[in-house]
């Protein structure tokens, strides 16, 4: 958890940073008049406002260490969080320089905004970047966003990029902090470039090489349940995906109407591969939920796939304790699957609840059980109407009854404790956890309800 | 463990805003040299128009009088209460003197037509470094703009280029002088 608390410090330490730029230009020692304190609230708002942007980004950018920290699905948690904070510094930023150079020149801030705009060299293109943040921070609320298909959300969320594009000439032409000859501007550049590198790499170039490396193919599409499927791809170098069961990739079907829809998947089984340059077999598993997945079924042979990856905390390199429980909901049981295979414990550390409505919807049950009888791996079938009176993970048969996650697992306190289902039926599990006394740092979880 | 990130987060941070303020405040204070204006040698005073109410107006005619100085010849006809036709300032351009700041010369020209300011161009301006040439690229379209609205150097400066401000509005001030107006 150290990395999670140097994690903590960058982010805090950068938004610090930003703001001693001015600082240390002698910004605070400007401030003389109404006007000035303005200015002042001003040029500190937009310096903490684009940083955040900065870490949005990077926290969308898919880096390694971020997502072996603290996983993909908190990374673009945070990364959420962050977007209405960053959106009212940026308005803040622009409103309150407008009130204090119009005090200064003794314009009102909306001549003084006009003015900006006809007469400051790259103010115009400021402007627009504010407009394009207002659209996209407004389209990612989540009452709008339902309103949208997620391909309206996806498209109008690559404006940010054009966003940040259209904002950085102002930051340095500008105001004079990021001034040519100044230390200020090489570190703004810095960062800018470091936040740029990674995202152009992570995000586009590792994907493309590891596409062309592994040269998958769609193999077939198995029916496991009523409306749920594998698909299985062939490809090479598989050998370089060992031990990658259980995380996730974003994949895309290079098929028309397909390629650019990107689907997180994670694979429920271990690669396998035993053809020369490791050729082999990847399988996922996936349930038809939008018309996105609908296609998916339908999924011919020998469509192309790309794939970014691998992604996601439910990986043995989580792992902290001999011990080991996995708990999965509908569709999120398939990842555990793959994890059950490879994860290493002795016979009797392992136990595995798996948690659906009816036996149907345990997918891959069979095959779990085969490895947990292979293991030694101790196996609940939790089914049932979910209790309709208290919040709970169980179903309402076993509330009853007084079952909680020690009924189960007695000695769960010191086991890692895997937990893939939907995201409030996670939280519950999750809270029994944490009564149980299983320290936070034991608990990897991944939000799983597409 | 939440604590112990949050603790060390606020005190890295705070470890950085105060070595910014330290930077800042040391940096403010060298920062006190006034704009100081050096009038002598400089190249003002070009077309320094007659003065004076009495005065034949050489209005209208481009290129002003060579006599450097007011002549003010008192006594001559007085022409006053007269058809304002005796506006006294010539039409033409005039340059106001250099003022040296910390941050370069500054030097303003003006152009006059009928009575007006017509339009304010920059001779030079501060250019030390990349910092004070941005700050004169922002500042000097605004401050052309409130001149001409204002018909004088009577406006305010603009945030954030004080000295440039100071030092344009008072060059200014002397091409408007030069200027008669």
């Amino acid at each position: 958890m150290l990395r999670t608390d140097l994690l903590t410090v960058i982010a805090w330490a950068s938004v610090a940073a930003a703001i001693a730029l001015w600082l240390a230009d002698g910004g605070a020692t400007d401030i003389t008049s109404p006007a000035s304190l303005f200015t002042a609230a001003g040029v500190v708002a937009g310096l903490a406002g684009m940083d955040l942007v900065l870490l949005m980004l990077l926290l969308a950018a898919r880096i390694p260490f971020i997502d072996r920290t603290i996983g993909h699905d908190r990374a673009l948690e945070f990364h959420g969080k962050l977007g209405k904070p960053s959106l009212y510094l940026l308005l803040a930023h622009g409103a309150l320089l407008a009130i204090g150079y119009g005090m200064a020149e003794g314009l009102d801030p909306v001549s003084e905004s006009i003015n900006l705009w006809t007469q400051v060299p790259d103010m115009w293109l400021a402007f627009v970047s504010m407009a394009l943040f207002i659209a996209v921070v407004v389209t990612s609320l989540v009452a709008v966003r339902r309103r949208f298909p997620y391909e309206f959300w996806y498209v109008v969320h690559l404006l940010t990029y054009a966003a940040v594009a259209t904002s950085i000439p102002h930051q340095f032409s500008v105001g004079g902090l990021f001034a040519a000859g100044t230390w200020q501007r090489w570190y703004w550049l810095a960062i800018c470039i470091y936040t740029g590198t990674a995202l152009v790499y992570f995000r586009i170039l590792e994907p493309v090489l590891a596409s062309a490396r592994h040269q998958l193919t769609v193999a077939g599409v198995e029916p496991v349940a009523p409306g749920v499927v594998n698909i299985v791809m062939r490809g090479r170098k598989l050998d370089q995906l060992a031990g990658t069961g259980g995380r996730f990739f974003i994949w895309r079907f290079l098929s028309p109407g397909m390629w650019w829809h990107p689907h997180p998947f994670s694979l429920s089984a271990e690669p396998v591969y035993n053809g020369p340059d490791g050729q082999g077999t990847l399988r996922v598993t996936v349930r038809n939920l939008g018309n996105g997945s609908a296609q998916l079924l339908r999924l011919r042979k020998g469509t192309k796939v790309a794939l970014e990856g691998p992604y996601g905390l439910l990986s043995t390199a989580a792992r902290t304790r001999n011990k080991v429980v996995m708990i999965g909901a509908g569709i999120g049981i398939t990842p555990l699957r793959a994890l059950l295979e490879t994860t290493p414990f002795a016979p009797g550390e392992a136990t595995v609840l798996l948690r659906g409505h009816t036996d149907q919807e345990l997918y891959l049950s069979s095959e779990i059980l085969d490895l947990c009888q292979a293991r030694g791996v101790r196996l609940f079938h939790l089914t049932g109407q979910r209790s309709r009176t208290t919040s709970t993970w169980l179903p309402e048969d076993a509330v009853r009854s007084g079952y909680s996650l020690t009924s189960y697992v007695p000695d769960i306190a010191d086991a890692d404790v895997y937990v893939c289902g939907p995201a409030v039926w996670a939280v519950n599990v999750i809270a029994d956890a944490g009564k149980a006394g299983v320290p936070e740092e034991q608990i990897h979880h991944e939000r799983f309800d597409w | 463990m939440k604590i112990r990130g949050t603790v060390a987060a606020a005190l890295a941070s705070a470890g950085i805003l105060l070595a910014g303020w330290q930077t800042g405040t040391q940096a403010g204070g060298i920062s006190t040299v006034a704009s100081s204006t050096t009038a002598a040698g400089t190249t003002g005073s070009t077309g320094t128009g007659s003065s004076g109410p009495g005065t034949s107006g050489s209005s209208g005619t481009a290129g002003t009088s060579g006599a450097a100085g007011p002549s003010s010849s008192s006594g001559t006809s007085g022409s006053s209460g007269s058809s304002g036709s005796s506006n006294s300032s010539a039409a033409g351009t005039y340059k106001g003197n250099t003022v040296q700041t910390r941050f370069g010369p500054v030097q303003v020209q003006i152009t006059v037509a009928n009575g007006k300011i017509t339009d304010v161009t920059a001779l030079q301006l501060t250019n030390t470094d990349g910092k004070s040439i941005q700050i004169s690229n922002r500042a000097a379209p605004l401050l052309r703009s409130k001149v001409l609205a204002a018909q004088s150097a009577n406006v305010q400066t603009v945030s954030g280029a004080t000295i440039t401000s100071d030092a344009y509005l008072t060059s200014l001030q002397a091409a408007i002088d030069a200027a008669n107006l």
